[in-house]
């Protein structure tokens, strides 16, 4: 396991990155939004920071991936060759998170994508998040890892992607809605709560599983996930090609999201056997 | 219901006018024959219909094109017959070599621009030229309202009244502000500002009444049509019903005292691009409604106000382009702009079935 411990140490820095990067901006647009009086409580500061978490985070999270990726095999050669210390991860994530940032502006839009970025105090403070996951990593490859941390890697990313469709769905109905191609206003009352019932409750369902999966490494809480999301999946083509309904691609990610658990759980129930034998 | 909405307009074709166009924005009617239109890269030309030639218009403003400026609307004075006024927004650097939006007035003689006047230099300075907005239409007291968009990486300064990003200004054609602004009096207060807490407002229509409509896009979701009124704040963005492209919370609230509310939504967005109102009778399906081009949706947002709500129909989907802008002739036929480096100037005609 001395070998994957990097990449997965990589993807666990990268997240905690992303959890410290992204509340500079909701902080950014919570101080903003309260200096204009507007109703700003413990509710909606926390809607902010969480919807930022997933939805900028993830984009952001690829991002991050790449860049430490690059900047920590860099710092990992310099360490052998040239000097070591354990701060070179945290510099080098720092700078890298910092060079980022600047050069999506200058070769993008040209315009701030994240407007905790804007000011001074946002960009030291996006460069410690870097610093922070260059720490993290340096952590996490200072001593060899067992397979367990490798699953739960993994399935915190996947809750993670799902955590975006919970939000959506408790907080922002009517854009969760259009994102599944519903224009949510026009259909019967009725509709409306069905959906926003049962949509709301699969998705927060599949999140807990996955959760509970990762902090108890049971099986059978993947598993559980793993078989709502390839349901979901299989219904999806027998709607489209028994029923009728209009072509749509959301079969991938069903089957994505069913069987990633199904392969967690698969090799957590895999390790407790080889252990018993 | 497209394939309803598709048999009522089946008799609907689309006529190439001109082609080729090159980031074609806007446009105007000089005579029943003649379309002047201006190009973003900073070019204004004048299609014969009837023979679709093409002739270049000389003396432009010198625009900044970059990523959404350039030169942008062009709008023919009421009076154009009598006195050849023109005016033209569009995005450039200015003497400190800021990039603003800017609004002129020029009378055209011969195919060139005359005694050109800058009668409006935005105090809404940025770094790219985007969100500009941009849209002009005239009041029935003979001032003139101007678009001024959010710039974008400067939309909490929609709600300041220090500046021009996001405002509707009001103006005299002379560029001078006129007394009964609502601000005038207000410290601090630009004294242009007509409306504010906008966003990147395309959309513009005065109606003979002197209501005033507008729309507006959003970022991912929430573009807005808007009934304005003068002095009153839209919300941007401390209420939205969008969030950012990148994902990221704008606001939680879609709803505030002292903060109007749209008549209409759109999530997802459509990317709503011009406007105008259809009172004519060539068109006799969509008498009387809002025709509303969008870039993202491809297609006319035909909107209707049926009792106290905004009904919204998809037409001209067919066409399959991004649609830049709308336009009716003295004798009531209707013109599309399809958006692009290879834009197309259509006349839409109806046919005997």
């Amino acid at each position: 396991m001395k070998i994957a411990k990097y990449p997965f140490a990589v993807l666990v820095a990268a997240l905690l990155t992303v959890a410290l990067t992204t509340p500079i901006s909701s902080f950014a647009n919570i101080i903003w939004l309260s200096s204009m009086n507007l109703p700003v409580n413990f509710f909606s500061s926390l809607e902010i920071i969480l919807f930022d978490f997933q939805r900028l985070g993830i984009i952001l999270y690829g991002i991050i991936i790449i860049e430490f990726a690059i900047a920590f095999s860099l710092a990992g050669l310099a360490r052998k060759y040239v000097f070591d210390t354990k701060y070179l991860y945290p510099i080098a994530g720092a700078v890298i998170t910092g060079l980022t940032l600047f050069l999506l502006v200058e070769f993008t839009t040209q315009t701030e994508i994240l407007s905790g970025n804007r000011t001074l105090i946002g960009k030291v403070l996006h460069c410690f998040a870097g610093f922070a996951g260059g720490y993290l990593f340096y952590f996490l490859i200072s001593k060899d890892r067992e397979l367990s941390f490798i699953i739960r890697t993994l399935g915190t990313i996947y809750a993670y992607l799902i955590l975006g469709l919970v939000l959506n769905w408790i907080f922002t109905p009517i854009i969760a809605a259009s994102d599944f191609g519903f224009v949510f206003n026009e259909l019967s009352s009725n509709a409306q709560n069905a959906l926003l019932r049962d949509f709301s409750a699969f998705f927060v369902a599949t999140f807990l599983f996955s959760i509970l999966g990762v902090i108890t490494l049971n099986s059978a809480w993947f598993f559980s996930a793993g078989i709502v999301y390839t349901c979901a999946g299989i219904f999806n083509l027998i709607a489209i090609y028994i029923y009728g309904t209009d072509f749509n691609q959301i079969f991938i990610g069903e089957f994505f999201l069913g069987i990633f658990p199904i392969a967690l759980g698969t090799i957590i129930s895999y390790q407790k056997k080889k252990a018993k034998v | 219901m497209s394939f309803f909405v598709n048999l009522i307009f089946a008799n609907y074709q689309f006529e190439t006018i001109a082609s080729n166009l090159d980031d074609a924005w806007s446009f105007d009617f000089l005579n029943e024959n003649q379309i002047i239109f201006t190009e973003q890269p900073g070019k204004i030309k004048i299609v014969t219909i009837s023979s679709g030639e093409i002739l270049n218009v000389e003396g432009a403003p010198k625009v900044q094109y970059a990523s959404q400026g350039g030169l942008s609307e062009i709008v023919l004075d009421p009076d154009f017959k009598k006195n050849n006024i023109l005016y033209l927004t569009y995005s450039a650097l200015n003497e400190s070599g800021k990039s603003t939006l800017f609004l002129m007035s020029a009378e055209l003689s011969n195919n060139s621009l005359i005694n050109k006047k800058v009668i409006f230099e935005a105090n809404a300075f940025r770094r790219v030229p985007i969100h500009l907005g941009a849209k002009i239409d005239f009041l029935p007291d003979g001032t003139l309202l101007l678009t001024s968009g959010d710039g974008f990486d400067y939309k909490e300064q929609a709600q300041s009244l220090n500046n021009h990003f996001g405002k509707i200004i009001r103006l005299n054609k002379d560029g001078s502000v006129p007394s009964d602004n609502p601000f005038v009096d207000i410290p601090n207060a630009l004294p242009e500002i007509f409306s504010y807490g906008h966003r990147n407002m395309q959309g513009l229509v005065v109606m003979e009444d002197g209501r005033i409509f507008e729309h507006e896009h959003g970022p991912r979701g929430g573009d807005e049509f808007n009934l304005i009124e003068p002095g009153k704040n839209y919300g941007w963005p401390a209420i939205t019903y969008g969030i950012d492209y990148s994902g990221a919370v704008i606001s939680p609230f879609t709803k505030m005292d002292g903060m109007e509310q749209p008549l209409k939504y759109w999530v997802p967005s459509i990317a709503p691009s011009d406007m105008i109102y259809y009172d004519g009778d060539l068109y006799p399906e969509l008498k009387n409604s809002f025709l509303v081009t969008a870039l993202k949706s491809r297609d006319v947002k035909q909107i209707k106000k049926i009792n106290s709500l905004f009904s919204e129909e998809s037409i001209f989907s067919n066409l399959k382009s991004r649609l830049r802008s709308i336009g009716i002739s003295p004798s009531g036929e209707m013109y599309l702009l399809t958006d692009g480096r290879k834009g197309k100037l259509l006349k839409v005609t109806i046919t005997e079935i």
